[in-house]
């Protein structure tokens, strides 16, 4: 199958797992004839009021919202995969969700409200301190910048861990709650945060389309072809660890989509980016989506982190990743 | 008069403070095949990498066709000059086609799709390098000889007046070892290229290349035609090898180095 059509498939399914996310819930929204008049602007009784109320302040923010997690956890893990030509690196193991989180954190302990600097901070803080103590061997040595990540997020989630626990335990559980991740009661204002920089980060990756599928040969093939490699490596870094860290602040940190949408994207469209990078935005979104969705409704009228979900997901992949490998 | 495609005045350079290339001097014509020989660590690699400003020159310069390496950007670097490195086939996954393709990228636009000129570059190198059958099959699947032979048909596609290349023949059986060194000749002979090749095997390089250049410790050993620079005394002091007989092939009339033991 062609790979257009591959990813035509993709939306339509990805489409389709928006539309169920949009309609499941508590409240039923409306039967299909009810929904012309909602958009329609028909003269609303009571529960066509009530359901534009679920549909516009509830349902479509938290989908969306959703959607562009999930795209710009793919895009990062994308970018650190080609970057590191390693099919395992994304945010979290480079230690950037994780110092999101930590900004997050020590700016709910210290009574602020707004996570957003500050996870941040703490994403670009650690991408600024990998990058920094392996500047002489960015072009040379990426393994080394790897463990780096690795070690430096393995402190930051002490330092959270540490910082958690100073909570009072009412603070400490919702506190946890939202670093396994969740869309829940997040409206327009995250939205707004999140969907413009997965639209600019996913016209700014097809712009770049093809120095990122030479430097994804190597940074020595990538010199001799013309590619100015440490600029792209480092930009490359840098716009990652923003993703990760706008979606951290946003959502909390959501595991494994930053792995397998970049994977899966590549299984169904291919290595290159320009056919890669829409096909990880919607694998991610549909998996940060439809896990959004099973969070909800898994366990009945009990809410799970959507990170749980990702979680196991992902777990659930790579094994059986492994097993096929392994035949 | 025309400057040389590729020339190094005084060379120096090195990796974390130790320099590994001293006093580097020479030029590489239009039309000429240099061979680079020299045993294991004498510098034959970092020569490349410095060519190519992979590593910084400490002192001295490098010219492309007169203009200096270090006034260069990268794009116009890879017009005048190709590489073909020794490296494994990548972790993600490309057809030959498009990788061979990928060498391109200093004549295209960011976004422009590839060009008539483009794909026809391609094509050539494809077949140039005998590669053309494995076309549409992935760089993943294909043995060592054929890689080695795709990224010699990726630097043939950037059409460049240099070609830098790091034992292009290592993983190849004799018939296509033959083949690649007549193609080098030929390309230089009928292209006008100018064409660096590091090679361990001495006999190759004699039997190709217009001069070769005995690499030692980091410097020029000896620069000149293969029936100068291959003497016995010179090839059992560099390679430190008794054994070592400069010679004849019977069948060419080109030199050769022999083991008389």
């Amino acid at each position: 199958m062609k790979t257009g059509l591959r990813i035509i498939l993709l939306a339509a399914g990805v489409l389709a797992v928006i539309g169920a996310a949009i309609c499941t819930g508590p409240t039923k929204l409306l039967d299909c004839s009810k929904l012309g008049e909602l958009l329609c602007g028909a003269p609303r009784t009571s529960d066509l009021e009530r359901a534009a109320l679920v549909l516009w302040e509830l349902r479509l923010p938290r989908v969306l919202l959703a959607a562009a997690a999930g795209i710009n956890l793919a895009l990062g893990g994308l970018l650190l995969q080609t970057i590191f030509r390693n099919p395992l690196a994304e945010p979290y193991l480079l230690g950037l969700s994780s110092g999101g989180a930590l900004g997050a954190v020590a700016a709910l302990a210290a009574g602020a409200t707004a996570t957003i600097w500050p996870a941040m901070a703490g994403s670009v803080a650690i991408a600024a301190i990998v990058l920094l103590l392996c500047r002489k061997r960015i072009a040379s040595d990426l393994p080394s910048l790897l463990l780096a990540g690795v070690a430096l997020g393995a402190l930051a989630q002490a330092f959270t861990t540490t910082i958690i626990l100073r909570f009072d335990p009412g603070a400490m559980r919702s506190i946890l709650f939202w670093l396994m991740g969740s869309f829940a009661g997040r409206g327009w204002p995250e939205v707004w945060m999140l969907a413009p920089a997965a639209i600019a980060g996913c016209v700014l990756v097809v712009v770049l389309h093809r120095p990122l599928d030479i430097l994804a040969l190597g940074g020595e093939s990538a010199h001799h072809l013309g590619v100015r490699v440490m600029a792209l490596q480092i930009g490359g870094i840098a716009l990652a660890a923003m993703l990760a860290a706008l979606t951290v602040a946003a959502c909390g940190t959501i595991g494994f989509v930053g792995l397998m949408a970049p994977h899966l994207a590549r299984r169904l469209a291919g290595s290159r980016h320009i056919t890669a990078v829409p096909a990880a935005a919607l694998v991610g979104a549909g998996l940060t989506v439809g896990s959004d969705l099973a969070a909800r409704t898994i366990l009945a009228g009990n809410e799970l982190p959507v990170g749980v979900v990702t979680g196991a997901l992902g777990c659930v992949f790579f094994l059986a990743l492994l097993l096929r490998r392994g035949d | 008069m025309k400057p040389p495609a590729l020339s190094a005045s005084d060379a120096r350079a090195g990796y974390e403070g130790a320099d590994i290339l001293r006093g580097i001097s020479f030029d590489l014509h239009a039309g000429e095949v240099l061979g680079v020989v020299g045993p294991n660590g004498s510098g034959k690699s970092t020569l490349l990498r410095t060519l190519t400003g992979l590593v910084s020159l400490r002192a001295g310069n490098v010219h492309f066709g007169g203009r200096n390496l270090a006034s260069l950007v990268p794009r116009e670097r890879a017009r005048l000059c190709a590489v073909q490195p020794q490296t494994k086939a990548p972790v993600f996954d490309f057809d030959v086609r498009r990788f061979v393709l990928l060498g391109r990228h200093a004549h295209r636009t960011l976004l422009g799709r590839a060009a008539a000129a483009d794909e026809a570059a391609v094509t050539n190198a494809l077949e140039c390098a005998d590669v053309q059958h494995l076309a549409h099959r992935s760089v993943r699947k294909i043995s060592a000889g054929e890689w080695q032979r795709t990224l010699l048909a990726r630097a043939l596609a950037q059409e460049t007046p240099v070609l830098l290349l790091d034992e292009p023949v290592a993983h190849l059986d004799p018939g296509h070892r033959h083949q690649v060194y007549g193609l080098l000749r030929e390309l230089a002979r009928r292209q006008n290229k100018a064409i660096l090749c590091v090679s361990h095997d001495l006999n190759l390089a004699a039997e190709f290349s217009d001069r070769l250049m005995v690499m030692q410790n980091g410097t020029i050993r000896a620069l000149g035609a293969p029936a100068e620079v291959l003497r016995d005394d010179l090839l059992q002091e560099v390679f430190q090898c008794c054994s070592l007989k400069a010679g004849t092939n019977p069948f060419t009339g080109r030199p050769g180095v022999f083991f008389a033991s």
